[in-house]
């Protein structure tokens, strides 16, 4: 089976809160000092969801990261996971890309790579959450989008996903190729181990253009985003807790039971 | 007249002497080279370095039996009938070359025999064959009446004991009769005479004497070769293995770790007998199952399944189960012995993970064994071939490839740096250079509890006016987790990554509270370039102290007791300095506890078992230590490591006897004992 | 701008107009008003068609419905086409969906489709002075609030969690149209077959619609140590909630995980337990009348959306709060 797998890296999402600061003005995060970015999580999920099924049935597995040439390290991280060649999107022109501007992107290079049975993406990244590159990329390429998968299974050349809802599952049936969106459902991701690790360590991550996918620049025109952010704000979110006390803990918490039994 | 000189029915006595001893020499040596060759089944490693120290050693440990009594420091006084056992047969030995392979078999007798010498060295033996029996009648009692948790009633440890025993008896009959047969009054050796003076008032028959003292004398000598041949195929086979045992063992640090080259094949770590290093094959013969190792590892005392005993004795037993099919060149199990998983039927995933390193099975074995590397070892291919391992230990290594800690989770709370906020600290910026580092380690920042303890050795640090750096957010884990839970490559990046750091800062000595750092980098990161003087703060604080930088001048008013921790105690020898600082503390009262210093009871937090659950149903580590500190009547338990301050702090919450018991780290103490205007304020 | 009004995408729950549907038509109401156009929605299913006056009773102008057995059962492809072949030929200028199992699926396959703007899981719409959409949602795990807009992308849609805006009033006497969608589904664009669909039973009462919530984050150390949150959740008659790390151990069931990812509730009493509050976490919850924290770290960030809270170890406190609650409300 041929995998593409889209992975993004991320600000680092555990740090605590008081770090979290952001520029209103250029609406964007910055970022804590000595905090290094991650792989965003659903990401991860997704290469582990790849890794399966490259276990049981063979193949390659190709990840694709927009982003700026640190990002090799998500690339580098998932070959040590188990993929064999990585590729980063890089181009001034993909900078503050709406949804649609980096599900086009995507699109081009995953054309340009050719011949898939899947392709994988994580169900939101873990910074802005949009949740839908992955649809939108499924509908460019022309192909089925199952969404929060919490397993995969390819059976008979058939894929076979089960679906994570509210309050239970359900197991859907596509045709290969078809694309995925992949939810925390599936598991842990597995630890990098043996040779992989030194492997992905010596990987060259070749770096893509807009040209070299062939990217059309008015595809990628500022002017023509579907959304655009026009405000961030951190939301004040004081409330005064009242430490509840006592001789021993258990003391304290007949306390706070007193005092909740009153106000319900 | 030696009766190998005679002939029987014909065939001359030589000819059955040397037959019965090429015989049961070619048993002898047949097995010895089996076993061999097994072992050269195992990968290579290099003990051949520095080989005047290492014979010293081996002398030293084997000749006055220190392998043995250094253990008698402890209630164990077992090491002192071992030692008349190992010197009362070591003159047996050479008797035997003597009276009976150069007199006997070549011929010598009539040169011997009856010469001072003989009489002299027989009386010895005589003397020590006394003692040796005490000590197998001291042996039995213990074995067979008195039952110690670490020994079993073994069937191969009574039939040792009986057959020497035998020996004795027999050795003793040779002269006896000998004597009486020959019409020879002595009176040495003391019980040969005696018992040849009752023979001969017995009023048997010259002829009789003769011929009994011939079957007694060729009895001797079939008891003899036949230890020969047997000793091999027992666990007395440490007679032969454990000098060269002792001659092989680490010179530097006890736990020899070898890091994984980069360009190894598929698979790492052990998953197959053939995976240890040969020296890790030699342990396993060398055992003489003496149970000590068995007796002090935590997790056995805990109840958990791991024992070092079994763990190093199903290995052997693996060994010489599959090994002939190795040798035989079957690379595939083709007997239902070779069919058995190393990891999982010979030793369980269960028993790996439960070993938190603390060095105790190897401080107690007389022959040095080294048992950590090898579950170390199965770790490695438990995480980095198969990809198993507990499921928080995957959290916490997943956490130390992204985040450079263990403390999953943590980060929503603080973050590296975060411990500096509001210090007057000259922290490390890229091209800085500082002589003197203080390394905080990953829970010194990031674990509120153990934040404190920093905070302590930073102000501390100022009022002895000691110029120190920090690295803030920009340090990041030794590797010490990664490393003891097998994830080597992991640690290998961390280890280099640092040495670096340190290099780009011109660092020439390094200073921490965690002997986890304290070990790893000093002991560990020479092999990979880094060489720098590592010191633990207790030895700086004494340091300060014997030189007058810091005055404690403030009454603690506690009963005290200090918990070894056991990579700074039995991984570094560090014991003295942390004591001498505490009793530098006035009206400060130190209460040892039993298990202490080198006998120190691990808290249960090494080995990456902060991380990874004990097995249910058992007590835990931490609670059984807990209750070596209540037995002192201490109301402070001091330690100078934060996994064992955190265990300290679990388990007497979980005990719920925070009023009458705290645990502190050893620097908080030691700012509390500083006048307060030294300390610069809280 | 060709496109003009707002489009209610909304849903059938056991043979009725689901609890979102009626919120989202609320909420469309309101935009509509403000933009002076009109509201219409869109039912899919065989039981669309006897649905209609309710949802016009509910606001909207007109009804559209797609009455094919099937949209009994929400389908991707299906769905996506029916929505999709509407949109093109209704033309709205505003969509909106439930941030549903459906509608997390649908809404962006749609904006995929039609080309359009989309903001998922919002917490606030309004409409500017240029009568354009201004959608408010979480972004970094919640740690932050973004203001979408979409310029000249059509449809500007957007995906509301249940329970976020108010539900619509009822009023019978409002008049309105009940259009059938015209064109049968073309079975062979339905590549993803449903083959079976599994509801996990959930003991006691569900997450979403309890009033009291007890939830487990990562320091409570074991799937056995959960008991402990069962037993105060089932005096209190509550459910049990978790956070991601704690069923990630698996500690407990993925079903019960609170947070950005996972179930948002807004119980009378959320009862936090060896949890640091990560935001991601967190957002899951702020919709709380009242928040306990029960954390040993007196810096846990959950203290500062907390509104009682006792620092200690949790083994310690929970015990007695059971036993004290029993005590209050057997009396």
């Amino acid at each position: 089976m041929n995998i593409i797998v889209c992975v993004k890296q991320v600000l680092d999402p555990e740090i605590p809160p008081a770090k979290f600061k952001i520029d209103p003005e250029a609406k964007q995060v910055i970022p804590p000092p000595g905090v290094p970015p991650v792989i965003s999580l659903f990401d991860e999920r997704a290469v582990e969801a790849a890794c399966r099924l490259k276990d049981k049935h063979g193949g390659t597995i190709t990840v694709l990261s927009l982003g700026p040439g640190k990002a090799a390290d998500v690339v580098k991280h998932a070959v040590a996971m188990g993929a064999d060649e990585g590729y980063i999107l890089q181009d001034a022109a993909f900078e503050d890309l709406d949804s649609f501007g980096i599900a086009y992107v995507l699109g081009k290079a995953i054309q340009k790579i050719g011949g898939y049975d899947l392709v994988l993406c994580g169900r939101q990244s873990a910074d802005w959450g949009n949740s839908q590159v992955g649809s939108i990329l499924a509908e460019i390429l022309g192909i089925p989008v199952i969404t929060l998968a919490g397993d995969i299974e390819a059976v008979d050349n058939k894929l076979k996903v089960k679906r994570i809802l509210k309050d239970g599952y359900e197991v859907l049936e596509a045709p290969m190729p078809s694309l995925v969106t992949v939810s925390n459902e599936i598991g842990l991701p597995r630890l990098p181990a043996g040779v992989r690790i030194m492997l992905a360590a010596r990987k060259q991550v070749p770096v893509w253009t807009a040209q070299d996918i062939g990217a059309e620049p008015a595809q990628l025109d500022r002017a023509n985003a579907h959304t655009e952010v026009t405000g961030l704000s951190v939301p004040t979110r004081k409330t005064e807790c009242e430490i509840v006390t006592g001789d021993t803990p258990g003391q304290a918490a007949e306390n706070l039971a007193s005092k909740l039994a009153e106000l319900l | 007249m030696s009766p190998v000189s005679a002939t029987y029915w014909g065939i001359p006595g030589y000819a059955i002497f040397w037959v019965l001893f090429a015989v049961a020499f070619g048993l002898f040596a047949q097995r010895l080279y089996f076993l061999f060759r097994l072992m050269r089944l195992g990968k290579q490693e290099n003990r051949f370095d520095r080989i005047g120290q290492r014979i010293k050693t081996m002398l030293v440990e084997v000749v006055p039996q220190w392998c043995n009594l250094k253990t008698v420091t402890r209630k164990d006084l077992a090491g002192i009938g071992h030692a008349m056992l190992f010197w009362g047969f070591s003159l047996y030995l050479l008797s035997y070359v003597i009276f009976i392979g150069l007199a006997g078999g070549f011929g010598l007798s009539p040169v011997i025999e009856g010469t001072t010498f003989e009489i002299v060295y027989s009386s010895i033996l005589d003397i020590a064959g006394v003692l040796i029996t005490v000590a197998l009648i001291w042996a039995a009692i213990r074995r067979y009446v008195v039952r110690p948790q670490r020994l079993e009633p073994s069937g191969e440890a009574g039939i040792i004991l009986i057959l020497v025993f035998v020996l004795m008896a027999l050795n003793v009959s040779v002269v006896g009769f000998g004597y009486a047969a020959h019409n020879i009054h002595a009176s040495w050796p003391p019980l040969g005479a005696a018992l040849a003076g009752y023979l001969s008032g017995t009023g048997l028959a010259q002829g009789t004497l003769e011929a009994t003292y011939r079957g007694v004398w060729w009895l001797h000598y079939i008891v003899i070769i036949g230890f020969m041949v047997y000793i091999p195929r027992s666990k007395h086979l440490h007679i032969l293995v454990s000098p060269v045992n002792i001659l092989f063992k680490p010179l530097g640090p006890k736990v020899v770790l070898e890091p994984i080259p980069l360009e190894e094949a598929e698979s790492f770590g052990a998953s197959k007998i053939q995976d240890f290093s040969w020296k890790d094959l030699l342990d396993l013969y060398t055992c003489a199952v003496c149970g000590r190792c068995h007796a002090s590892c935590p997790a056995q005392l805990s109840g958990k399944s791991l024992s070092p005993r079994e763990v190093v004795l199903n290995l052997k037993e693996h060994l010489l189960e599959a090994g002939p099919g190795l040798l035989a060149g079957k690379a595939e199990a083709s007997s239902e012995s070779q069919a058995k998983t190393m990891i999982g039927d010979v030793v369980t995933e269960e028993e790996i993970w439960a070993c938190t390193t603390c060095g105790a099975c190897q401080e107690e074995c007389p022959v040095s064994i080294e048992h950590i590397r090898k579950i170390i070892d199965l770790r490695r291919n438990l995480v980095l071939t198969q990809g198993k391992m507990p499921e928080s230990a995957q959290l916490m290594l997943a956490n130390m490839q992204s985040r450079g800690h263990p403390w999953a989770g943590v980060q929503s709370l603080r973050l590296r740096g975060d411990w500096t906020t509001g210090l007057e600290l000259k922290i490390l910026a890229e091209g800085d250079s500082a002589d003197t580092l203080f390394w905080v380690g990953c829970t010194g920042a990031l674990i509120e509890r153990n934040v404190e303890a920093t905070l302590a050795m930073t102000r501390v640090l100022k009022a002895a006016g000691v110029d120190f750096a920090v690295l803030g957010d920009a340090e990041t884990c030794c590797g010490d987790p990664a490393r003891r839970a097998g994830y080597e490559f992991q640690f290998q990046i961390m280890a280099e990554q640092n040495i670096e750091t340190f290099k780009s800062h011109n660092i020439k000595e390094i200073v921490t509270t965690c002997p986890h750092c304290y070990n790893t980098i000093k002991n560990e990161y020479p092999r990979f370039g880094g060489d720098f003087k590592v010191v633990h703060y207790t030895q700086l604080i004494a340091d300060l102290i014997r030189q007058g930088k810091l005055k404690l001048t403030e009454e603690l008013n506690s009963i005290l007791t200090y918990h070894d921790p056991c990579y700074l105690g039995r991984y570094n020898s560090v014991y003295q300095e942390p004591r001498q600082v505490l009793q530098a503390i006035p009206r400060t009262n130190l209460k040892e506890m039993e298990r202490s210093k080198n006998k120190s009871l691990c808290c249960g937090g090494g080995g990456g078992l902060m991380w990874i659950e004990e097995q249910a149903g058992t007590t835990k580590i931490n609670q059984l230590r807990l209750e070596d500190v209540l037995k002192t009547g201490a109301d402070t338990v001091v330690t100078a490591c934060p996994y064992c301050l955190q265990m300290f702090e679990e388990s007497i919450e979980s005990k719920d006897i925070k009023d009458s018991l705290q645990a502190r780290d050893l620097v908080e103490l030691v700012e509390a004992a500083m006048k307060q205007s030294q300390s610069g304020g809280e | 701008m060709d496109n003009k009004g707002v489009l209610v995408c909304g849903e059938i729950a056991e043979g009725k107009l689901a609890p979102i549907t009626i919120e989202l038509l609320g909420a469309g109401r309101k935009l509509a008003n403000e933009l002076g156009e009109e509201l219409s929605a869109l039912l899919m299913g065989s039981q669309a068609g006897g649905l209609g006056k309710e949802a016009i009773a509910y606001g909207a102008d007109k009804v559209y419905v797609a009455e094919d057995s099937l949209l009994d059962n929400y389908n991707s492809d299906a769905y996506t086409q029916v929505a999709a072949n509407l949109c093109s030929k209704v033309l709205p200028s505003i969509m909106l969906l439930g941030h549903t199992d459906a509608g997390c699926d649908l809404a962006p396959r749609l904006n995929g489709r039609l080309g359009g703007g989309l903001a998922m899981d919002c917490l606030a719409l309004s409409v500017d002075s240029a009568k354009l959409l201004i959608s408010t949602r979480p972004v970094f795990g919640g740690n932050a609030h973004a203001s979408m807009v979409s310029k000249s992308a059509r449809p500007q849609m957007a995906t509301i969690r249940p329970k976020v805006v108010p539900p619509a009033e009822r009023d019978d006497s409002r008049k309105g149209e009940v259009i059938p969608v015209e064109g049968k589904i073309d079975p062979s664009a339905l590549k993803v077959k449903v083959v079976d669909r599994i509801k996990e039973e959930v003991e006691g009462v569900k997450l979403e619609d309890a009033e009291v919530v007890v939830s487990g984050g990562r320091g409570i150390g074991s799937a056995q140590n959960f008991e402990m949150l069962r037993e105060l959740a089932g005096v209190l008659g509550g459910a049990v909630g978790a956070t991601r790390p704690a069923c990630d151990e698996g500690w407990a069931p993925m079903t019960l995980q609170i947070g950005q990812t996972g179930k948002v509730v807004s119980p009378k009493l959320y009862i936090a337990v060896a949890l640091s509050g990560a935001i991601q976490h967190v957002a899951g919850c702020l919709g709380s009348k009242y928040i306990v924290a029960i954390n040993k770290d007196k810096e846990a960030t959950i203290f500062s959306v907390a509104h009682f809270g006792i620092v200690a170890d949790y083994k310690e406190v929970l015990p007695a709060l059971t036993a004290k609650f029993k005590e209050l409300l057997a009396a």
